[in-house]
């Protein structure tokens, strides 16, 4: 119930928050130097063309009237139109945030699994050669440029052993997927499509294997160290000494303990794999989120940049409040 | 059941060496409370570490700690662990920190259960209650649930042997059970003990710094000095004629109840790189000669006494306790009194005192403390009402006077030293520090007129460590008071040098850190900051508490001589009465927020009048023989957490003598004699007493 409640503040919070991105995103790409129009317009175009372009995109108005408009057209939903592709930008985000958001919550989950499972495996082991291997690598793994990665392991992948197909799109098109949420594997289950079920999830493999080296390291250590804080921890010392079985030290005195820090670290990590995803995508012709993010900056395509911040923004603001829900239900201690 | 023998413990750690334990031999049979009593550094904790095979990293154990025929130290991983638990079971020291965080209480007991008394998850569920319940649980089933965070602190030490005897161990260890908790508290802990082994069999290792306390359950004593056995034998015995000089120092360094002088010990533990060759108490001890500089005293039987009483000592002592000056040691020459000697200053400084003071009428004069009426309220942060602290306290202090404010905690003392301080604002009801006045007001009292009223009265603090700066040295932290002033630096030297001298402290000390100080040296120097500015006013929060005991004994030492001042008024705060009865003129007793009983300290002692000063009084360990025949003893019957003073007495939830009227009738201080008491049974007490005396 307190959850509950706790929840339904955070998410009236929200809403200033948002407000608050809107406008400084707003601003902040008018104030960027670069003409949209000149960009779709091309060489030969006269003054005369441009200023009919931007009557098209209403960008001849004053300044106060395109932020109305923007707003009212938000309210209602409609986040405007592309200047680049002419064609709506809620439209084409509903297709771009799908596969994307599966590519980052399949990884930052696998990573949280493996860093829990590694973490506390290698703090009961701490010294010695295991504990040394583990963080070795995680450090190597970390300190790997992502598309340099994504490349190896395209060329290892695909090119020498052959196991997992080109990195040319996100699902097989022959096994006619009907596309639903824009998450290719979560639309072949849906529609319950075997073939494209195994096509989407043999894509997946190799960029998510990217992402989840890039971002395991911070959580490995993290939980690496804060098991080694429980394992010589008062409590655990005197569960220890009142002989408790290995299996219960491990499930009811040290898991819990070492995993109350976890949440807030995973809430950063899944930002920083947002923005990893940019080079990611690109590397594995991903057609996701972050390439029309970049696209629409890169061409000063105002109505994409300022969806494409607050898209991002709301996902910010929501993984964090699940991260203090999480902490929450975790640390019987923390009030909310 | 446990016997170790000749055991030796020394860790090793790179530029470090320190001889934790050296040829300890003591044992425990089933059904026995053995209580294993020292100061810390003394190697109390090593023995119980040994015991379970927890020794820390780098320590290297010779000799033999056998647990049913089986050398714990040469157990394989395996034996550990079913030694672990099962075999031994320790309860912790600070019971709140040694349960786990994340797991509620009911399953850790239950954890406990199933692994070593193979229950199955729904009866061990059963049994938890029930152990919750026999360890004085109320409301147990609720409590199963609860998380550690959510325990008072009695509880969480009642969860903490709750724990421990579940796993049904043939010796229970309990680590310092009492330290933190209140008088009456403590008592119904140690009970829990005796209880164990009077029913279950149990063996049962008590370990504590205060010997007192502790001797009353157990039926032997060891003393540890510097990780030696210096003294064992029949509790009763040891506690009433001790017969090594230290077992005898640690005695006379607490204050007691019946007001013997406390007598302080110089010196403090010495930190031993390797076993000793001499007796590691002879730098300390008044009768050491040339033997006990050159060997080791063997430990012996000794002579005469009842079975199973040794000692290693050349020079036992003999005779009660109080044998008077032929004990102190010959070198500190002084006559008995001398304040100024660390030697063996005997506290008398009450008597002078107090007959200085009783001439000068009481009233007359102007007050250093005058507090009228005072209300405190800490509002809670977002919904309405609060917690109400203190409850119209009114109290007033003449210069020269020292004032006990003792009680249990959360009655209200701290915020009691804050409010003189001026560090909370009254709620409402005035205080008026040497002619200034706090009146009402909201938030914290800030600007010149405070910052005036600060330099008036002073603090010393709890945690004399802590309440020094880590960043500054100690002359800094000692000149701070006057560099505000805006002294000169010739003067502020000038006169840190005089107040180092009075504290007896070194000069060189000036320059070090605190991180570099022992305990003692550092509540000297947290006294030595409340002095220099020669204030009016000095308050002590629980001085001594965070203390050793031969240090505590050198520092109420110094308390008394700074007390004693003639233009200075003081107000010492302590959870224990006896440290009070020391040098305080007057005693006010504080319960839940308002003040119950007042009056001069050796009537309040001697003659207590209101039910709550009985049973502080009747739960406070004594040495000195039988309570007075007037301070008949009184038992509360509840814990101060399940208390909540609504309306009427604040007693009331817990009085034995409670009736209809003390639940709705708000009681006032009436005079009785000489001291002041809120009850308005105290005239049928007496009679009442000895009713509940003769049917239990």
């Amino acid at each position: 119930m307190r959850i509950l409640r706790f929840v339904a503040r955070r998410l009236l919070q929200l809403i200033p928050v948002l407000l608050g991105v809107i406008v400084l995103t707003f601003l902040l790409v008018r104030v960027l130097p670069g003409d949209p129009v000149r960009t779709i317009l091309g060489q030969n175009a006269t003054e005369a063309d441009a200023a009919a372009a931007r009557a098209r995109f209403g960008l001849d108005q004053p300044l106060w009237r395109q932020f109305l408009d923007y707003l009212t057209g938000l309210v209602t939903g409609d986040f405007g139109t592309s200047i680049q592709s002419g064609a709506p930008v809620g439209a084409e985000m509903a297709l771009r945030v799908g596969p994307t958001l599966e590519l980052v919550v399949i990884a930052v989950t696998i990573a949280l699994v493996v860093a829990t499972v590694l973490g506390v495996w290698s703090a009961r082991r701490a010294e010695r050669p295991a504990d040394h291997g583990i963080r070795v690598l995680a450090l190597v793994g970390n300190s790997v440029p992502e598309f340099w990665l994504g490349l190896v392991l395209v060329l290892v992948g695909y090119s020498v052993l052959g196991w997992f197909p080109a990195p040319n799109g996100r699902v097989d098109p022959d096994t006619g997927l009907t596309p639903l949420t824009g998450a290719d594997l979560v639309d072949a289950v849906l529609t319950g499509n075997g073939p494209a079920i195994a096509s989407a999830a043999a894509y997946l493999v190799l960029p998510v294997l990217t992402l989840v080296i890039g971002v395991v390291a911070p959580l490995l250590r993290s939980v690496r160290a804060s098991a080694l804080e429980v394992l010589h921890s008062e409590p655990y010392a005197a569960a220890a000494a009142h002989g408790l079985p290995r299996r219960t030290l491990l499930y009811g005195y040290l898991m819990r303990a070492t995993l109350v820090r976890l949440p807030s670290l995973a809430a950063l990590v899944f930002g920083t794999a947002i923005g990893s995803t940019v080079l990611v995508e690109y590397v594995f012709s991903w057609q996701g989120f972050g390439q029309w993010a970049l696209r629409g900056l890169l061409y000063r395509d105002y109505p994409v940049v300022q969806a494409s911040v607050l898209v991002i923004a709301l996902c910010y603001v929501l993984v964090f409040l699940i991260a203090d829900v999480v902490h929450a239900i975790l640390d019987p201690r923390v009030r909310i | 059941m446990l016997s170790i023998e000749n055991l030796s413990v020394a860790i090793r750690r790179p530029g470090r060496e320190v001889a934790a334990l050296s040829d300890v031999t003591l044992a425990v049979r089933p059904g026995e409370v053995v209580g294993l009593v020292g100061e810390s550094g003394g190697g109390k904790s090593m023995v119980a570490r040994a015991v379970v095979g927890l020794l820390p990293g780098g320590s290297h154990a010779t000799g033999r700690v056998v647990f049913d025929d089986a050398d714990v130290l040469r157990m394989d991983e395996s034996a550990l662990s079913a030694h672990r638990g099962r075999g031994v079971a320790i309860c912790f020291q600070n019971p709140r920190g040694a349960l786990s965080p994340t797991r509620t209480v009911g399953r850790q007991l239950v954890d406990r259960l199933v692994t070593h008394q193979d229950m199955s998850a729904e009866r061990a569920r059963e049994a938890a209650r029930e152990l919750f319940e026999s360890v004085g649980i109320r409301s147990p089933q609720r409590r199963l649930d609860a998380y550690p965070h959510e325990l008072s602190g009695g509880m969480a030490q009642r969860v903490m042997i709750s724990l421990a005897t579940g796993c049904a161990p043939g010796l229970l260890i309990a680590d310092e059970p009492t330290t933190g908790l209140d008088v009456t508290l403590t008592r119904e802990i140690l009970r829990q003990f005796r209880h164990a082994a009077d029913t279950d069999g149990r063996a049962v290792l008590l370990i504590s710094h205060d010997l007192a306390s502790i001797a009353q359950v157990c039926d032997r004593v060891v003393v540890l000095y510097a990780g030696t056995v210096v003294e064992s034998g029949p509790a009763a015995q040891v506690l009433r004629q001790p017969a090594h000089p230290y077992t005898r120092a640690l005695l006379r360094s607490v204050p007691d109840l019946g007001g013997r002088p406390v007598v302080a010990t110089p010196g403090a533990m010495p930190l031993l790189t390797r076993a000793p060759l001499a007796c590691p108490f002879a730098a300390r001890c008044a009768h050491a000669d040339d033997t006990c500089a050159t060997r080791r005293p063997p430990t012996e039987p000794l002579a005469g006494g009842p079975d199973g009483w040794s000692l290693a000592c050349f020079h036992p002592r003999t005779g009660p306790l109080d044998a008077g000056p032929g004990d102190a040691p010959p070198g500190s020459g002084g006559p008995v009194g001398s304040v100024g000697t660390v030697g063996s200053a005997v506290v008398a400084a009450a008597a002078p005192v107090s007959e200085a003071a009783d001439p000068a009428p009481r009233g007359a004069g102007p007050a250093v403390l005058e507090i009228d009426d005072a209300h405190v309220v800490y509002r809670s942060r977002f919904s309405s009402g609060g917690h109400h602290a203190l409850r119209g306290v009114s109290l007033r202090l003449a210069p020269g006077e020292t004032l006990g404010v003792v009680g249990e905690s959360g009655c209200g003392k701290s915020t009691l030293a804050k409010l003189i301080m001026g560090l909370v604002p009254p709620t409402s009801g005035t205080v008026t520090v040497a002619g200034h006045r706090a009146a009402p007001g909201r938030g914290r009292p800030s600007g010149r007129a405070a910052r005036r009223l600060r330099t008036r009265a002073q603090l010393v603090f709890q945690d004399p460590i802590g309440s020094l700066s880590p960043r500054r040295t100690v002359g800094d932290s000692i000149a701070e008071p006057l560099r505000a002033a805006g002294l000169p630096a010739a003067e502020r030297d000038a006169r840190v040098a005089a107040v180092l001298d009075r504290m007896e402290l070194d000069r060189a000390i000036l320059r070090r850190y605190p991180h570099e100080l022992s305990g003692g040296q550092a509540q000297r120097i947290g006294i030595a900051r409340a002095l220099v500015g020669e204030p009016d006013l000095i308050v002590f929060d629980e001085p001594t508490s965070a203390l050793d005991v031969t240090v505590q004994a050198q520092i109420l030492d110094l308390i008394a001589d700074v007390a004693a001042d003639a233009e200075r008024a003081a107000v010492f705060i302590s959870h224990d009465l006896a440290t009070v009865r020391g040098f305080a003129d007057r005693v006010v007793v504080l319960y839940l927020g308002r003040v119950v009983e007042e009056g001069p300290v050796d009537v309040v002692f001697d003659h207590p009048l209101h039910p709550y000063t009985r049973a502080l009084l009747a739960s406070a360990p004594r040495l000195g023989g039988t309570p007075p025949a007037d301070a008949a003893p009184v038992e509360l019957v509840k814990d101060l957490e399940e208390a909540d003073a609504a309306t009427g007495c604040p007693l009331a939830a817990r009085c034995p003598f409670v009736t209809d009227t003390c639940r709705t009738q708000p009681q006032q201080l009436q005079s009785h004699g000489a001291s002041q008491a809120a009850c308005w049974r105290i005239p049928e007490l007496p009679a009442l007493i000895g009713k509940q005396a003769t049917t239990p």
